[in-house]
């Protein structure tokens, strides 16, 4: 049975483009029939939640009933694909959760996944946050570059978990078109399945990113191809998350 | 005939959080595999029991037929580990009547192993307890632990005046028990199961329970941190004069059924 990854959309930083990374994941996972469930992260709005009502559930994870909320759905579900739209407020507080329940050792040892898609930006608390994060929690972190948020991005500040975590680029939109995305009834996948006169700005733009997913779920599945046949040098659940 | 070891857990003052740190040391031994029986004076409800209702005896630990049940059968006993949790009000009459017994005699001949966990409240009623029972642990290991599973917070405590009670106190150990969440202690509390079968996911019958995996998560990283601070203290070395010793365990999903 394939690894159902858990994909985590994080950055200490606000606005930088967490809600529209998840936003693509799922309609990149809905396009392809996935089962698929999304948590929004985003106690006072919940803007993930409000777009996708029948996949994305709304959850606090400040108190312990919303981390129960959370977190044991998450493992119960062994199946779907599942997309986390964690806000920047609770960063710290999510991966603290996270490494004092064991939640990484569980979920790989019931075959689940998890992945943090961290939105790098160039700000040295950014950096000091994706360092301290890779320090203390064994989880696969995959950077993500928002040419929209930061033209330049030092790779060396933000190195993936592994060879196979590599890096997830999204290109920079124009200010128009970033209006039409930003429309409450605009999808993806149905855009990019219309190409009436032609492919767009923004058909290039969703299949480009389509692409990287595709790469990154190569990657994953070639690592742990390696891993199982002994070459992946380390998996770094080893250590207590 | 290998050397008992008697562990005294108590406070002259209530909801101190005396069982609960009973509780953690019979999970301790049981990870351990060292064999115990504790005794819970908390007649007759008996906290401790419901919870270790296998490895655990009711008693009235000021009867004289009661103290015989415990001291004199340390020595014949299966288990070599002996935990007694004297509830509230009953640490220094305990004390006393072991020093009457003769037991604390035995202890200081090398006959058997004596450690006692003095749990501390808040108040400076609690510092006072201390040097009442300090008398009585001359010979013994004297632990002094300070429970914030409750969220208890030390504000009584004036550093000064701490110091000034701890100073008289040269071989007194502090141990310290972390804050446990509330919702994980209480649903320990409703499953009446020991920590380490919560974090197993069973029932007190070895059965497959449905707890919560955060809860779970949460005892299992707090019992990780109570028996690193028995690990600080070397706990498992005091007895181990008593019993073959054992590789330090984590605490991971493993029941007792």
């Amino acid at each position: 049975m394939q690894p159902a990854p858990i994909y985590i959309v994080a950055s200490p930083r606000p606005r930088v483009g967490k809600t529209l990374l998840a936003r693509l994941l799922i309609e990149f996972f809905y396009s392809r029939s996935r089962p698929l469930v999304g948590y929004d992260l985003n106690p006072r709005e919940s803007l993930l939640a409000e777009r996708f009502p029948k996949l994305v559930w709304p959850v606090d994870i400040t108190g312990t009933r919303g981390q129960m909320e959370l977190f044991d759905r998450l493992i119960a579900d062994t199946a779907s694909t599942k997309i986390i739209d964690l806000g920047s407020p609770l960063f710290d507080h999510f991966f603290s959760v996270v490494r004092e329940i064991g939640f990484i050792q569980e979920a790989r040892r019931l075959s689940m996944e998890p992945i943090v898609l961290f939105i790098a930006d160039p700000a040295p608390a950014t950096m000091r946050s994706y360092a301290e994060l890779r320090s203390r929690l064994a989880v696969t972190t995959v950077p993500v570059h928002n040419e929209s948020v930061s033209l330049m991005f030092a790779k060396e500040d933000f190195p993936g978990s592994g060879p196979e975590s590599g890096l997830i680029r999204i290109p920079r939109l124009s200010a128009i078109v970033r209006g039409v995305i930003d429309r409450p009834s605009f999808s993806f996948g149905a855009y990019l399945d219309r190409r009436q006169g032609g492919p767009t700005e923004i058909h290039e733009w969703i299949a480009q990113i389509f692409n990287e997913f595709r790469d990154l779920e190569l990657r994953m599945l070639m690592g742990r191809v390696n891993l199982s046949l002994g070459r992946g040098g380390r998996r770094e659940d080893q250590s207590a998350g | 005939m290998s050397k008992p070891t008697v562990i005294v857990v108590g406070a002259d003052k209530g909801g101190v959080g005396k069982t609960t740190v009973a509780r953690t040391l019979l999970d301790y031994f049981t990870a351990h595999h060292l064999p115990t029986r504790a005794f819970d004076t908390e007649s007759p409800k008996g906290t401790l029991k419901r919870f270790h209702p296998e490895d655990c005896d009711i008693v009235d630990v000021t009867s004289v037929a009661d103290q015989m049940r415990i001291f004199d059968t340390l020595t014949s006993a299966d288990a070599s580990v002996t935990i007694i949790d004297v509830r509230a009000g009953l640490l220094s009459p305990t004390l006393r009547a072991l020093r009457d017994i003769g037991f604390l005699d035995a202890v200081k001949k090398g006959q058997l192993n004596f450690i006692i966990f003095h749990i501390l409240g808040s108040s400076i009623a609690s510092l006072n307890e201390i040097e009442d029972t300090a008398a009585f642990a001359v010979d013994s290991k004297y632990f002094l632990v300070k429970n914030f599973i409750n969220n208890t917070s030390f504000f009584e405590w004036d550093q000064a005046t701490h110091a000034s009670y701890f100073r008289k106190l040269k071989d007194a150990i502090e141990i310290t028990i972390p804050k446990l969440n509330e919702m994980a202690y209480e649903q320990v509390e409703l499953a009446s199961v020991p920590f380490l079968t919560f974090v197993a996911n069973k029932g007190a019958k070895g059965d497959s329970a449905n707890y919560s995996f955060v809860l779970r998560g949460y005892v299992r990283h707090w019992l990780g941190n109570v028996w690193g601070e028995y690990d600080r203290i070397k706990l498992n070395e005091l007895v181990a004069s008593s019993a073959a010793p054992a590789q330090a365990p984590r605490v991971q999903a493993v029941g007792r059924s």
